[in-house]
């Protein structure tokens, strides 16, 4: 009914209200509600009111707190996380601490299985038979600090031997 | 030599014309973001004749609506920097004085009748001018009894010629739902207007 009012509506639109008198009712109370509100004029106010508006607005704005500029919010934020950062990244970059106790060592060892591993096929041959006794209880340590010292720097001759770079 | 430019020519004139001001009102826009007092000033002296009336229309008098339309500027500084540019200024505006004017008329009611007020008219005499002022003052008062979505949608269509869509930003609304409340505001106005002086609408 708006779209008939403003603008006369469609073809179907006006046909509509032309046969239907109660539509046709409610049109012209909306038309003479229309004509009524371009009669409700605002009083205007004296010519230098609006100077006077101008100017308390102003006064008022200046005694605001500084406000911020439409990024500003953007710095603190920056600050923040640049923070955050520098903790990060001087935490990850730390070398681990040291730790005597055996329990906080990680799980894993860089020695390989002990089926892989060729130090302990070499221990083995110098040790003629002694690693037939071998237990891990007793330690590697105890087993070396029973060498020669012919036994020990031929010990040492075996193990260096020259891998490719990368591997362990 | 006919130098009278054709329609479309003209057309094409207003239309680069309001895209000019546009971008003009843009950039005062953003320098108001910067914190730049002085820009914000333009917006005060653009707009403060529509606000001041928005708000006359709501709460009747000059005095409510003057500290309102202070209000009003007062928001719109604060909250200028949230201003994203995807209505119009003055439909933000609006919206921030339509609020404004709700919040007023709940914090104190009942909204006070100024019927004192006389429109200057020189060309009418004096009793006519009364006569009008009265009638304007009659029919401002039975506006203001509207439902607030049908008052709030006639004021900002008919006495500041928004578009439906515009009205329907300001209120948060859609614009079949502007069309309906306006034709329904309309028939009420009359009706109301018409019980006041005691005839059969």
């Amino acid at each position: 009914m708006t779209d008939v009012l403003e603008s006369g509506g469609s073809p179907i639109e006006w046909a509509h209200v032309a046969s239907c008198a109660a539509c046709r009712s409610r049109l012209e109370e909306a038309r003479a509600g229309r004509e009524l509100a371009s009669k409700a004029e605002v009083p205007e106010p004296p010519g230098l009111y609006w100077e006077a508006l101008r100017r308390n607005v102003s006064r008022r704005i200046a005694e605001e707190p500084a406000r911020r500029s439409r990024w500003g919010w953007l710095a603190p934020l920056a600050a923040a996380t640049a923070v955050v950062v520098i903790i990060a990244v001087s935490l990850v970059g730390r070398p681990p601490a040291p730790s005597d106790s055996a329990a906080l060592l990680p799980a894993w060892s860089a020695l390989p299985p002990v089926e892989d591993d060729d130090g302990l096929a070499v221990v083995g041959g110098l040790a003629d038979g002694e690693l037939a006794n071998w237990d891990e209880g007793r330690g590697l340590g105890a087993f070396v600090a029973g060498l020669s010292d012919e036994e020990s720097e031929a010990l040492v001759a075996a193990l260096h031997v020259e891998r490719p770079e990368g591997e362990l | 030599m006919d130098t009278t430019p054709s329609p479309v020519l003209a057309a094409d004139g207003a239309s680069a014309e309001a895209s000019t001001a546009r971008d003009a009102e843009r950039q005062v826009i953003e320098a108001c973001q910067r914190g730049e007092r002085e820009a914000f000033d333009q917006l005060v002296v653009r707009y403060q004749r529509d606000i001041y009336r928005l708000c006359y229309r709501y709460l009747n008098n000059h005095e409510d609506a003057n500290d309102v339309t202070q209000e009003v500027f007062l928001k719109a500084w604060r909250g200028i920097g949230r201003f994203r540019g995807k209505s119009a200024f003055s439909t933000w505006l609006y919206r921030i004085g339509v609020n404004a004017c709700l919040n007023f008329r709940a914090a104190r009611r009942p909204a006070a009748q100024d019927l004192t007020e006389t429109l200057p008219d020189p060309g009418m005499g004096a009793a006519q001018r009364v006569e009008k002022a009265q009638r304007a003052a009659q029919v401002r008062e039975a506006v203001s009894r509207l439902p607030e979505k049908q008052r709030a949608t006639l004021i900002l269509k008919i006495y500041h010629e928004l578009t439906h869509q515009e009205v329907a930003q300001v209120l948060g609304s859609t614009v079949g739902t502007v069309k309906a409340n306006l034709f329904h505001a309309l028939g009420n106005l009359r009706k109301l207007v018409a019980a006041e002086e005691g005839v059969k609408p």
